[in-house]
């Protein structure tokens, strides 16, 4: 296998509404930021690789044949990925792997979301014939799997806006954010509208506008840019349906697994301290404290006390800072949130995270879930090769 | 044997699009009866405006008003037009090539059959009320110069 490396990393600005762009120009926007990064033309680009969540969120189906001009598809390889709020890390992994296999020396990949132009909330609880509509949506699908992740493990009811107010804090670090609170409390947080119990509005994610894109090169190109490289050291992907007799859904087996893999990988056995940092995938509060166990960094019912004592946090000067971009939880463009945490990863690695900068990073985590908790995609990315 | 059941159902939702600076325009100058194109880096003039020049993939803000007026380089007769259609009588679909632009865009041309022809002048037929719709087009009609009344 070839060695693959981020050498280009390209972000919009996010938004509740990008009204100033149609979708052409926020995908094209992210790409040429990912080249003046990378210090390259569209020229210099073998494939696209694109990414985005369901067609039915915004109701253009396989937009990526309309996006192929403003991504500079013409007479190139364009490939899809699909797999719904994952998809970012999935479309990561999907590029790496045309570089890793030696099929192209140099691909662009991109993905995004116009949530102001779609229906996200509604347009995966399908009405369904003979059934009554379950019109949950996001939220109401995992506040009961939240609810049973705090009867087990015991955690304190403010787990989640500690978690909450974290993630707000980082993220007033990055200027790219769609939310910014520096002024946000705990108190802000618990007198907020409970939405889906037990998670209250400022315990939710945003509705984003935005793109974000890399381009990953072989070996030999990735030492000619401008930048130092950031070496792709493992990669994984799992899947599980969303409902089968046994399945744990606070713990799932599909992300144990994915995290084991990517971590065999990369030679990481104790990934509390083997990694300086990671961007992990919490749209909701309460899946920080659950995918730190799910993740390995807590044993099991043990991953609020990470987020307790600060362990997580920038601020506090925690040893495993998560989300120091600010996370979803500050910004979600859905079919680019997953590759926001694989590029975020790769800031950090990179030294370039400006002032959500973890001092030294050496190696960072990228981790994106999407669907029912049943999708992952995660990468481990370091500036050793 | 039981009934096996089979129920229709209805899916939709709403959306809204940004059309984004390119389209916006392009429609925005409708509303004036002005046809606007953009130019690519080899120099073409593409109308409707397209927002990534096709092969280089930059990002076109060049506008060119191009002629309200042209030439047919295709067309399809519809003798029975359906109610989305356009027309209730039977009209064409054509590719208008617009003095000024270098490639033709799709409308409708409302001519009898037998003056249909490649390469025919047309010019456009403006709507009442144009709102920023490509309908502000109505459609297209055989063109008459000055001294033809």
């Amino acid at each position: 296998m070839q060695y693959a490396a981020v050498t280009g990393i390209g972000q919009t600005q996010y938004k509740a509404r990008r009204g100033d762009v149609s979708i052409a120009g926020l995908v094209h926007e992210a790409a040429q930021n990912a080249l003046d990064d990378a210090g390259l033309g569209w020229d210099a680009i073998e494939a696209v690789i694109i990414g985005k969540a369901p067609d039915m969120f915004e109701g253009v189906i396989m937009p990526e044949v309309y996006l192929a001009d403003a991504l500079g598809c013409s007479g190139k390889p364009m490939l899809r990925v699909h797999t719904a709020g994952s998809v970012g890390g999935s479309t990561a992994l999907v590029a790496a792997s045309h570089v890793q296999s030696g099929t192209f020396r140099r691909v662009l990949t991109v993905t995004f979301e116009k949530q102001s132009e779609s229906n996200a909330m509604w347009a995966l609880s399908n009405p369904q014939p003979f059934s009554p509509h379950l019109n949950a949506g996001a939220g109401g699908y995992f506040a009961p799997i939240m609810r049973e992740y705090m009867r087990r493990s015991g955690a304190p009811w403010d787990t989640g806006i500690k978690v909450a107010v974290k993630d707000r804090l980082h993220g007033s670090r990055n200027p790219l954010n769609h939310l910014q609170m520096p002024e946000i409390t705990m108190q802000e947080v618990e007198e907020s509208p409970m939405l889906w119990d037990p998670i209250r509005f400022l315990e939710s994610c945003p509705s984003s506008d935005g793109a974000c894109a890399m381009v990953i090169a072989d070996e030999g190109l990735a030492k000619e840019g401008p930048k130092a490289p950031v070496w792709i050291r493992g990669g994984a992907m799992r899947s599980e349906p969303t409902m089968y007799a046994g399945r744990d859904e606070v713990n799932p087996q599909a992300g144990r697994d994915c995290a084991a893999d990517v971590y065999a990988q990369a030679g990481i056995d104790d990934p509390r301290k083997q990694l300086d940092c990671a961007e992990v995938y919490v749209p909701f509060s309460w899946y920080e404290p659950m995918w730190l166990e799910n993740l390995g960094f807590a044993e099991e019912g043990e991953g609020w006390k990470l987020t307790m004592d600060g362990a997580t946090s920038l601020d506090e000067g925690g040893d495993i800072p998560w989300n120091c971009s600010g996370g979803v939880l500050c910004s979600n463009p859905i079919g680019a949130s997953g590759m926001i945490r694989f590029a975020e990863a790769a800031r950090q690695v990179r030294g370039d995270a400006g002032a959500h900068q973890v001092v030294g990073a050496r190696t960072a985590l990228g981790h994106a879930y999407g669907g029912g908790a049943q999708f992952y995609a995660m990468w481990v990315v370091s500036v050793d090769k | 044997m039981s009934d096996l059941l089979r129920q229709q159902f209805v899916l939709g939702y709403t959306y809204t699009r940004s059309t984004g600076p390119v389209v916006g325009r392009f429609l925005t100058e409708l509303r004036q009866r002005k046809i606007v194109g953009t130019r690519g880096d080899d120099g073409r003039v593409f109308v409707p405006p397209m927002e990534f020049d096709p092969v280089t993939a930059s990002a076109l803000d060049e506008f060119v008003e191009v002629s309200d007026r042209g030439e047919v380089v295709s067309w399809c007769w519809i003798s029975e037009p359906r109610d989305s259609h356009p027309f209730d009588e039977p009209f064409a679909w054509a590719l208008v090539l617009l003095d000024g632009a270098d490639v033709p865009m799709v409308h409708a041309v409302a001519a009898p059959e037998a003056e249909m022809h490649t390469g025919m002048r047309v010019q456009a037929r403006w709507s009442e009320e144009p709102r920023g719709y490509i309908t502000d087009i109505a459609c297209f009609e055989p063109e008459v110069t000055q001294g033809e009344g």
